[in-house]
């Protein structure tokens, strides 16, 4: 028999028949059918086990405030866990089952959880797992993590896409209600830009779950209808399930798009989109949440809110049960029983509060059968419509910390002060609880907004609509109940746990929250809060907002981590910057690093090499025998011109700049405002008024934006003009004896004798017959050195016409390990040595800070912890036991004094292994270094369990003369 | 002239990508050159006189650019301009220079930059996907300019068209650029 529990009448497509499976069974549902409506109308109640007593739970709403019914959607890859049955919307070939339970859901072995409750109140985690310390991470955390939770996720990446994007709009309305719905059309006609969003996929809110009128027609049609007349307007975006799920500054709004959750099949387009939406004004428009009772057993399959008893019955065509019993507090009760027996439901009871009668206690293992009054009578029932009252939905109002305000007259939290800036507040999501009212709320509003927005046309009516009778009473749980309460249906809490909590002293409601978990579930309590505060007030004896409430932060409903990651995963985690020679680099055997986002080739392979070392071996003797050829194209380069460029890099480096004459390179070193060393790099003069710096790769970018703030703020009468030229260059460093030979045939008609062409020179020039190009003779590696540079579309060619010049001279490519390994044997300072602690000083550079100007941090270096004797200076090593390896990060030790840090006399910066030495050699800060040349100390890594002795040493293992760059 | 004989010939950034996604289509232009031209402290007037004389272009006001029959002209800082114009030859920048006679400060910024040209009816559901700014045509009508970021990247962008734009890119993040842009298609074509 198929879909016993449907009956007439509701907004589904009875013409459509969708095939999906609950468990392993083959079920029938219509388009229009949420998971749990379908499941309803198939007769099953029990859908869940409850998260620490693992108490058999089913349908308890008809939202996303769903606290009960969590379930895992689709297979393998694509399994979702904890997904609200009651916001999954039928699919044809939909697989769901059940979490939490071990062996089948009717029969779950955890259930024996629920004998224990006694034991497992509040705080018992608390209370029980201290002692002995050690048992927390070994035994009782994998337990109780293995017992409880929700459900199990597949353990493989997520297969599907995601992606980011971002919206404009003047008035963003959150919630297609029946007053956001209003609200839309009165600014929308005015002509402002809108965006509506709403959570489900279908719009009008509570109008499509009641029998209200609007404009003289059934509420769900008008619903329908404006929804149909906002999606003609040009300057109105309508997004069905599109959840506005935080607020943030600046009138920023996030929101979840669910794209293809509702088709089998997503077309590989993005599954959901995370929504940045830029708003000038939004309009809170989210309605109201009922709540429910606390009474003994009010947890068993068959107890639902009172709302969603009637959203079943009038939007989908569902009985959730044959014989309902409702309890309620207000004048909702009577609109179920009319609504329920409108549709040939038979209502076996309506209970009153109001009128003195309550419900005590339940019975129905596995669904719920039998009521039980106070009055010692009872009733038959499979369903019991429960109506505590309605809490307007202000959790967006308080993303900016502001805190709600209790109004008596509805019994209920409304938005109260610190608003998010420009968020407006209309219909029951304001406590404006009834239809009339809210549609005419919702339209004031909006339209006072855009005539404010400046948008003139005329926003026309506001529908009209009855205002349905409403009188709500505080009345919150059954105290005469013997039975456990529930109060957080999700994580399990109940009256007692809330009771004790106050009765060993955590009061507050923060503290409530955290000793019960009250509320820290997925669905931040929505359902559970109000309830939680009503006992701790009656326990405490004081006034609802004398207790107050907690805060709600984003998101308002849970977001899939995919969603937050958009497209970022995997190799599109972050771009990738490459070199113009990376293609050329990859045909030839490089391997390649990543250095921020560049990729560089560190070395690379020739057949028959066994590692990288051997590779590496043979570039840096062969660069420092014949000639080798390494891309240096990632090094910042920034273009400076101006009047006042050679006054403002003389004060934006530490030695002197003034006077470098046009043609000419220099070394120059950067400080932070502090007189730390920062970067450093070569700057050269092209031109009178023109510059091109060069900063270390990872610093490009730091370097640029510093000397942006102090052309723009410190010194902005200085004629001065920065733009980055790092990509618009192709750069080549030619290292070694042959590079003059190498480069003299490849530019054009240019003397590059020593008497011509010296040492730190620079020059414009062309190549290969024309290709304009710039000339650099500097030198990282120590040997005779150049660098040339093309523009980037030439790289390419480039590197192909240097190896093919080069060839004669047995030229080599060589990547950042032999850069590495050659500047180490020069003793050049890189990235380990100006890790943001060093100063001038201790680099051994003190003298290059000029004191006959005043330039950026060259004050404060001048401080006299900065320029300590004894301090630590950068000296070179190399093992005393020549076959030793050195490894980098060992700390230096005097001979003879304990491994301790009071005895810590620095450390290794940087190791090498030189292959022209046939030994390791290391750079390092030591203590008073510069007075300890030839001593021996000790090298000690307890992390590398390595401890040999290393001779101190000049920096400059290789050619400390420098003859042959300057040669 | 090198003693040795190679031709040095030069590649476009993505090898001249033209792809078609959908009814869509993204193209990189390699056939534009980019200059930018620094104006100098107080050489406002004098900068815009040699613009006009010789580009026959104004000075563009923020988010604006400047189009005359040789050249377009975007701003991109208070003191600094974009020119771009169609040239293929490696001498852009002394072109600029001859022609601004000393006016402004200029940097050949050509391969610093990749363009991309898209264009067709999923471009504006695309750039949702992609850049922050509101490209609503009130907005951002045809001929504005913006600097932004997109999946990271620094860009600019430009629109030439009610579905038709100029994106701007570091050259060096190029494949990963155009990764992003396909992506955004691929993500909301029909």
């Amino acid at each position: 028999m198929s879909q016993p529990n449907r009956i007439e009448g509701g907004l589904i497509d009875r013409g459509r028949r969708i095939d999906f499976r609950w468990n392993g069974r083959r079920l029938t549902g219509h388009p229009g059918d949420t998971l749990a409506s379908a499941l309803l109308a198939n007769g099953i109640r029990l859908v869940g086990r409850s998260f620490k007593y693992h108490r058999p739970r089913g349908i308890f709403s008809a939202g996303s405030e769903e606290p009960n019914a969590l379930v895992q959607l689709r297979e393998g890859a694509a399994r979702e866990p904890n997904t609200r049955a009651t916001t999954a919307e039928l699919f044809d070939g939909l697989v769901a089952t059940s979490q939490n339970h071990r062996g089948p859901l009717e029969w779950d072995l955890m259930a024996a959880n629920d004998l224990l409750s006694p034991f497992l109140s509040a705080g018992f985690y608390y209370k029980t797992f201290m002692w002995p310390r050690a048992f927390w991470e070994r035994l009782y955390e994998p337990v109780i993590r293995a017992s409880a939770g929700l459900g199990r996720l597949s353990g493989q990446p997520d297969p599907d896409a995601y992606d980011h994007g971002f919206l404009h709009c003047d008035l963003l309305i959150i919630g297609a209600g029946p007053a956001g719905l209003a609200a839309a059309l009165a600014a929308g006609r005015a002509g402002a830009r809108v965006i509506l969003a709403d959570e489900d996929f279908r719009p009008g809110g509570r109008l499509g779950a009641e029998t209200y009128e609007v404009a003289g027609r059934p509420g769900a049609d008008w619903a329908v209808a404006a929804a149909a007349e906002l999606a003609g307007l040009a300057n109105v975006r309508v997004m069905a399930r599109t959840t506005v799920y935080g607020a943030y500054d600046h009138g920023i709004y996030g929101a979840l798009e669910r794209r293809t959750d509702h088709l089998a099949d997503s077309g590989g387009k993005p599954r959901q989109v995370l929504w940045r939406v830029y708003s000038k004004r939004a309009l809170l428009t989210a309605g109201a949440t009922e709540r429910s009772i606390a009474f003994g057993n009010n947890d068993r399959p068959g107890v639902m809110l009172a709302g969603a008893v009637r959203a079943y019955v009038n939007r989908f065509g569902v009985a959730p049960g044959r014989k309902v019993a409702v309890f309620t507090n207000n004048d909702d009760g009577l609109r179920t029983a009319n609504d329920l027996r409108a549709r040939g439901v038979e209502v076996t009871r309506v209970i009153d509060a109001r009128a003195g009668d309550v419900v005590v206690d339940t019975r129905g293992r596995k669904g719920l059968h039998t009521v039980f009054l106070n009055n010692e009578r009872h009733v038959e029932a499979d369903c019991l419509a429960v109506s505590g009252g309605w809490s307007p939905n202000v959790h967006l109002t308080c993303h900016h910390r502001g805190r709600p305000e209790w109004r008596e007259d509805i019994a209920g939290f409304v938005p109260g002060g610190g608003l998010p800036p420009g968020l407006s507040v209309a219909g029951a999501a304001n406590g404006t609880m009834t239809l009339g009212a809210a549609l005419r709320e919702g339209h004031e509003t909006a339209a006072a907004l855009a005539r404010d927005l400046g948008a003139a046309g005329a926003a026309g009516a506001a529908p009209e609509a009855r205002d349905e009778p409403f009188a709500a009473s505080a009345f919150f749980h059954v105290a005469e109940t013997r039975r456990r309460a529930w109060v957080d249906l999700q994580n399990d809490v109940t009256a007692k746990d809330v009771r004790q909590s106050h009765r060993e002293g955590f009061r507050a409601v923060e503290h409530l929250k955290r000793y019960t978990t009250l509320g820290m579930a997925t669905d931040q309590g929505k359902t559970a809060n109000m309830l939680g505060l009503a006992i701790m007030a009656e326990a405490s004896g004081k006034t609802i907002p004398e207790t107050g409430t907690t805060i709600y932060r984003p998101p308002y409903t849970p977001v899939a981590i995919g969603a937050f990651a958009g497209r970022a995963r995997g190799r599109d985690f972050r771009p990738f910057r490459l070199t113009p020679s990376h293609d050329w680099a990859k045909e030839n055997g490089a391997d390649f690093v990543e250095t921020g986002l560049w990729l560089r080739a560190q070395w690379f392979r020739r057949p028959g090499e066994r590692g990288w070392r051997d590779s590496v071996d043979r570039e840096v003797e062969m660069t420092r025998a014949s000639v080798g050829i390494c891309d240096v194209t990632t090094l910042g380069k920034i273009d400076i011109q101006g009047r006042d460029a050679a006054e403002f890099l003389n004060r934006v480096y530490a030695n002197a700049f003034l006077k470098l004459a046009v043609g000419k390179v220099r070394y120059g070193l950067m400080l932070r405002e502090d007189g730390v060393a920062y970067d450093d790099g070569t700057t050269a003069r092209l031109g009178e008024t023109h510059f091109v710096m060069t900063t270390t790769t990872a610093n490009a970018v730091t370097v640029f934006r510093n000397l942006e703030f102090a052309r723009q703020c410190l010194w902005p009468d200085l004629d001065v003009h920065l733009i980055s030229t790092t990509d618009g260059w192709a750069q080549f460093a030619v290292a070694g004896p042959n590079s003059r030979a190498l480069l003299q045939r490849v530019v054009d008609d240019l003397d590059l004798s020593n008497a011509a062409f010296r040492f730190m020179a620079c020059t414009a020039c062309t190549v290969f017959g024309g290709t304009p190009a710039r000339l650099f003779r500097i030198s990282f590696s120590g040997e005779l050195a150049y660098e040339i540079a093309v523009p980037a579309r030439y790289g390419d060619a480039m590197i192909r016409g240097l190896m093919a010049a080069g060839e004669a001279f047995g030229a080599v490519p060589y990547g950042t390990e032999a850069l590495g390994v050659m500047r180490i044997e020069k003793g050049h300072a890189a990235g380990n040595e100006l890790n943001g602690q060093t100063t001038a000083a201790m680099l051994g550079l003190g003298a290059m800070v000029s004191k006959k100007k005043d330039a950026i941090g060259s004050k404060l270096s001048e401080r006299p912890e900065m320029t300590r004797e004894d301090d630590l200076r950068l000296v070179g090593f190399r093992p005393v036991d020549r076959s030793v390896i050195l490894t980098a990060g060992a700390h230096f030790l005097t001979a003879g004094d304990p491994a301790d840090m009071a005895h810590d006399q620095g450390w290794m910066t940087s190791v090498a292994w030189s292959p022209g030495l046939g030994h390791s050699v290391g750079l390092g800060f030591l203590r008073r270094g510069q007075d300890r040349i030839g001593e021996t100390v000790r090298a000690y890594s307890p992390v590398r369990n390595q401890d040999v002795l290393v001779e101190v040493c000049r920096p400059h293992h290789v050619d400390p003369e420098g003859v042959r760059q300057r040669g | 002239m090198a003693e040795f004989a190679f031709t040095l010939a030069a590649a476009p950034t993505l090898g001249g990508a033209d792809i078609a996604p959908g009814g869509n289509r993204i193209a990189e232009r390699d056939d534009l050159a980019l200059v930018s031209v620094a104006i100098p402290l107080g050489g406002d007037r004098a900068l815009a006189a040699a613009l006009r004389k010789g580009w026959g272009l104004a000075v563009p006001g923020p988010r604006l650019s400047a189009v005359s029959d040789r050249a377009r002209a975007i701003r991109t800082a208070p003191d600094q301009i974009m020119l771009v114009f169609a040239r293929s030859g490696p001498d852009a920048n002394a072109t600029v220079q001859a022609a601004l006679a000393g006016a402004g400060y200029t940097t050949d910024q050509t391969d610093a930059w990749v363009a991309l040209e898209v264009s067709g009816p999923d471009t504006p559901a695309a750039l949702e996907r992609l850049c922050p700014l509101d490209l609503q045509p009130d907005a951002f009508p045809e001929g504005a300019a913006a600097r932004t970021v997109m999946e990271h990247m620094g860009a600019m962008i430009l629109r030439l068209g009610a579905d038709r734009f100029l994106l701007l890119s570091a050259s060096s993040s190029a494949r990963s650029f155009l990764h992003a842009v396909e992506t955004s298609y691929r993500h909301v074509m029909r």
